[in-house]
């Protein structure tokens, strides 16, 4: 598989290590038996480290406090206004969703994105898929802090909520597509779409979609100040560049969840603060991105507990203006494609582990991650055909173009230079880079006028099969950022939103994924795996794709407990 | 000397409004907004929407009338509302100014304790091991950047002694010890900077004060060693031992920055860096104008200083 290097040396672990580390770790761990996924091919796991921790089978034990240093800090409290990752490391804990993606307990792998019931109980839809029809569970109560003091959630907290991000925010495009919304009884709330959308439920599953209370957007005018929900921990102190606590919520209606007492997030913007508070026991878990990382915290940390995690999606690519010359020819864009030596990057900057990149979750339409073959003949790394294709194209002695990026960690720059390097050598493109801070890169990026390059990104907060297909690439959508503009890819992502059947929405899906290759609307770069890192003491904490516990999927908090 | 004060103190009038106009100018030249930086990764957002945010922000207003507007705020001391959080800004200095004014007083202490005993007995020992050794370490402070010692601190007490500052920010009087223990290692590393600079100031100029003649004069009538270096020269020696060490507080400033995110300090620092980077005009302006002003003023003290060194020194 393309994706990988030599297994020998790609993290300096041999095979007797590997043995040793991996038997020390499951005797340590009892509980944890370390196995496969059985959804990744074989050949894509070259780390030492186990890609999926079972559930413990032991009986949870309550009580204990934890804790992590936090690269994030939350803007605001307001979700209508930041789908930040500083937010959503622990909204999802303090609120619910009407529907959720299966918790780490309850997955058979780290790809599994079945839907389960949060607020809602059971869901139903119309035949046509304009209606959809949410049973809420009874007796599920607000967190008992004024001015909610418990009372109880009815579909009528469900329409105001959704009415609001329809009305003002970030959210507005996903809940301005609900016509109207009808409460029959207290616990029955029915959505009615604009148009037919099957994936009404998944989008109401995202980590975004939390519910919020009415009470606290009538009385402050906003809720920057105030998180209170119905989820299973109550926010006891949120002090800006200091820390996050949140506490059990013991009215929680999941009984006897959470399990631990206090999870606190401690504001800590240096990596090497992080990795050092880990050492000391200051945090039970953390990302890291390299093998190597990995390896170096074993010195200190022997027993820890490592979790190989697979990306799967790349959220960084090489957005062309493809709305102007040159890369309005699709030679031009294949040329590019062909003269960059992604396998080098993840070698050289992923020390061997990483994806080569993709921007369709493949488990959306295939069992495996794809293989570089599979990407076609466009994404194959070979100089003297896409010299040929550039001269092809009216470009024989190459061109001069931009690229600006932000740098959201030290490798991008280091791919970014090795593009550069790949596209002189290869096209005798002269690209000039701009490395830009954060808002100056933002506003640019979102504007449609840009030219040349950009290294683009698709956001991590949302995961489901409409946000990464039609969200991202239909050409009327807002997050369309790569400006992807092909009437047949707009066809099958709105198809796709009609099709309820699973297996025809994989045949639509890879005719997307097919068809985004094939005309390279969107040139993936390849991007980290990492390692979730966890204290011996933790259960139930895997990571899952696209959700990870530090994250975007830290509702699993809810469900870790502390074996000590 | 009233007079001298009460005219340096009107020449910060214009200083100050010129420091406002650079900053506000700057921060309008740098792309992109607070919006921008808050919305735009969600892509959700279109532009009615974020025109009527900006209106609501008054980030609509001519430049001008924006400009006149934070002025009134800034005389007035109310200087609105963070664009990025909605947390008022007095709040959030209240919060950050006493965790940097104790980072920073710490680090003019231990950098002081450290440079003077050392630049003394440097320049009482010169060309001696211990003043080579003395030089060695002005050298290296020099040298080494705060972001490199901190970062290098940080790892290695993790390493050897399994322990750091606990992270999670605990005032003074809350609970003085946890305080301490978050606080002395930073101090150290912002103050080792400090102490090279001083230390260097302070062993050339004792050398210097030592050769003068009221000091010959000293040893003649057979003063003791200690009490001509430590009451006769080095009172004389510290006049530009203060000036540096009033030039240094932009330093120590700039080093708290980083100090700060480091040791996950919610200073000063850290909330002019990330205002900055969201484009939070009104915080950014509001504390580069009070470190504009802080600078002015602890000028002020140093020239007021001299005077207490030096008697015969006269304001006019």
């Amino acid at each position: 598989m393309p994706t990988q290097g030599p297994k020998g040396d790609r993290s300096g672990v041999s095979r007797r290590q590997f043995l040793r580390r991996a038997g020390g770790t499951a005797a340590g761990l009892g509980a944890f038996a370390l196995s496969r996924p059985g959804s990744r091919a074989a050949a894509q796991s070259a780390s030492p480290y186990p890609e999926w921790i079972p559930a413990s089978t032991k009986s949870p034990k309550r009580g204990g406090t934890l804790t992590r240093a936090s690269a994030w800090d939350p803007p605001m409290l307001d979700p209508r206004m930041t789908q930040s990752v500083g937010l959503f490391q622990f909204a999802g804990l303090t609120s619910n969703r009407l529907v959720r993606y299966s918790f780490a307990d309850e997955a058979s792998h780290p790809g599994d994105m079945t839907l389960k019931g949060d607020l809602a109980e059971s869901w139903t839809t119309s035949a046509d898929h304009r209606i959809w029809t949410f049973k809420l569970r009874q007796g599920v109560k607000w967190q008992n802090v004024p001015p909610l003091n418990g009372r109880e959630l009815t579909s009528a907290d469900i329409k105001y909520c959704f009415e609001a991000y329809a009305k003002e925010g970030v959210q507005t495009f996903n809940f301005k597509e609900i016509e109207g919304i009808e409460t029959p009884d207290k616990y029955t709330v029915r959505l009615h779409m604009q148009a037919p959308n099957v994936f009404v439920a998944q989008a109401l599953a995202e980590p975004i979609s939390i519910v919020f209370a009415r009470e606290i957007l009538e009385e402050d005018g906003d809720l920057k100040k105030r998180c209170i929900g119905t989820g299973p921990f109550i926010l006891k102190e949120h002090t800006r560049k200091v820390k996050v606590v949140l506490q059990r919520n013991p009215d929680y209606w999941d009984k006897g969840r959470p399990y631990v007492d206090e999870y606190v997030i401690l504001s800590t913007p240096d990596a090497a603060t992080r990795t050092a508070a880990f050492r000391t026991g200051q945090a039970d878990f953390i990302h890291v991105a390299s093998p190597s990382e990995v390896e170096v915290l074993r010195k200190t940390n022997p027993n820890l507990v490592a979790q190989s995690y697979f990306n799967a999606l790349t959220p960084f690519g090489l957005a062309m203006s493809q709305d102007k010359p040159p890369f309005n020819d699709v030679r031009v864009r294949r040329a590019l494609a062909m003269a960059i030596d992604r396998q080098r990057q993840v070698d050289t900057v992923y020390e061997g582990h990483g994806i080569l990149g993709w921007g369709v979750p493949y488990m959306y339409y295939q069992d495996k991650a794809p293989t570089a073959a599979q990407f076609g003949p466009w994404w194959q790394y070979k100089p003297a055909e896409a010299k040929k294709l550039l001269a092809e194209a009216g470009h024989p002695n190459g061109f001069s173009t931009t690229l600006f990026y932000y740098e959201y960690f030290p490798q991008m720059t280091s791919q970014v230079q090795l593009v550069q390097a790949d596209l002189k050598k290869n096209l005798n493109i002269d690209v000039k880079i701009s490395k830009l801070d954060y808002t100056t890169y933002y506003g640019r990026y979102v504007d449609p006028k840009w030219e040349g390059l950009s290294w683009g990104f698709q956001s991590g907060h949302a995961v489901g099969l409409d946000e990464r297909t039609y969200q991202y690439m239909h050409s009327k959508s807002t997050k369309n950022f790569f400006r992807v503009n092909d009437p047949q890819i707009d066809e099958l992502t709105t198809k796709l939103r009609q099709t309820p059947d699973a297996k025809e929405q994989r045949v639509i899906t890879k005719k997307i994924v097919d068809r985004e290759f094939d005309q390279v609307l969107r040139l993936w770069m390849p991007y980290d795996n990492g390692f979730m890192i966890f204290q011996p003491h933790m259960r139930n904490a895997a990571a899952l794709a696209l959700r990870r516990t530090d994250a975007y999927g830290s509702p699993q908090v809810a469900r870790v407990w502390l074996d000590k | 000397m009233y007079k001298y004060v009460i005219r340096r103190a009107l020449l910060a009038v214009p200083v100050l409004l010129l420091s406002s106009l650079i900053v506000f100018g700057l921060m309008r030249v740098m792309p992109g907004d607070a919006l921008t930086a808050l919305m735009a990764e969600s892509g959700n957002i279109g532009e009615k929407e974020l025109a009527k945010v900006r209106k609501d922000l008054r980030l609509d207003l001519p430049y001008h009338e924006q400009y006149l507007l934070w002025l009134w705020q800034m005389v007035s001391l109310s200087p609105g509302d963070s664009l990025f959080t909605g947390e008022p800004i007095a709040v959030s200095l209240r919060k950050a100014i006493p965790v940097t004014l104790e980072l920073t007083a710490l680090a003019m202490i231990l950098g002081l304790a450290i440079a003077v005993p050392i630049g003394v007995l440097s320049a009482t020992r010169q060309d001696k091991p211990s003043d080579y050794a003395g030089r060695m370490v002005a050298v290296t402070g020099l040298s080494f950047p705060d972001f490199w010692l901190g970062t290098l601190v940080i790892t290695f007490a993790a390493i050897w002694f399994q322990w750091i500052p606990p992270i999670g920010y605990t005032s003074f009087w809350d609970s003085p010890w946890r305080n301490l223990q978050q606080f002395l290692l930073p101090a150290a590393v912002l103050g080792f900077r400090l102490s090279a600079a001083t230390m260097r100031m302070t062993r050339s100029t004792v050398l210097e004060v030592l050769r003068e003649d009221y000091v010959r004069t000293a040893w003649a009538k057979g003063l003791g060693g200690r009490l001509v270096v430590y009451k006769h020269a080095l009172k004389n020696a510290l006049i530009p031992v203060v000036t540096v060490v009033g030039g240094q507080l932009g330093v120590l400033l700039a080093g708290a920055v980083v100090v700060e995110t480091i040791f996950a300090l919610p200073g000063m620092g850290r909330l002019t860096v990330e205002a900055i980077i969201y484009r939070d005009y009104p915080v950014v302006q509001t504390n580069v104008m009070l470190v504009a002003a802080t600078l002015v003023t602890l000028n002020l003290l140093v020239d007021l200083t001299y005077a207490w060194l030096d008697p015969r020194i006269r304001y006019r």
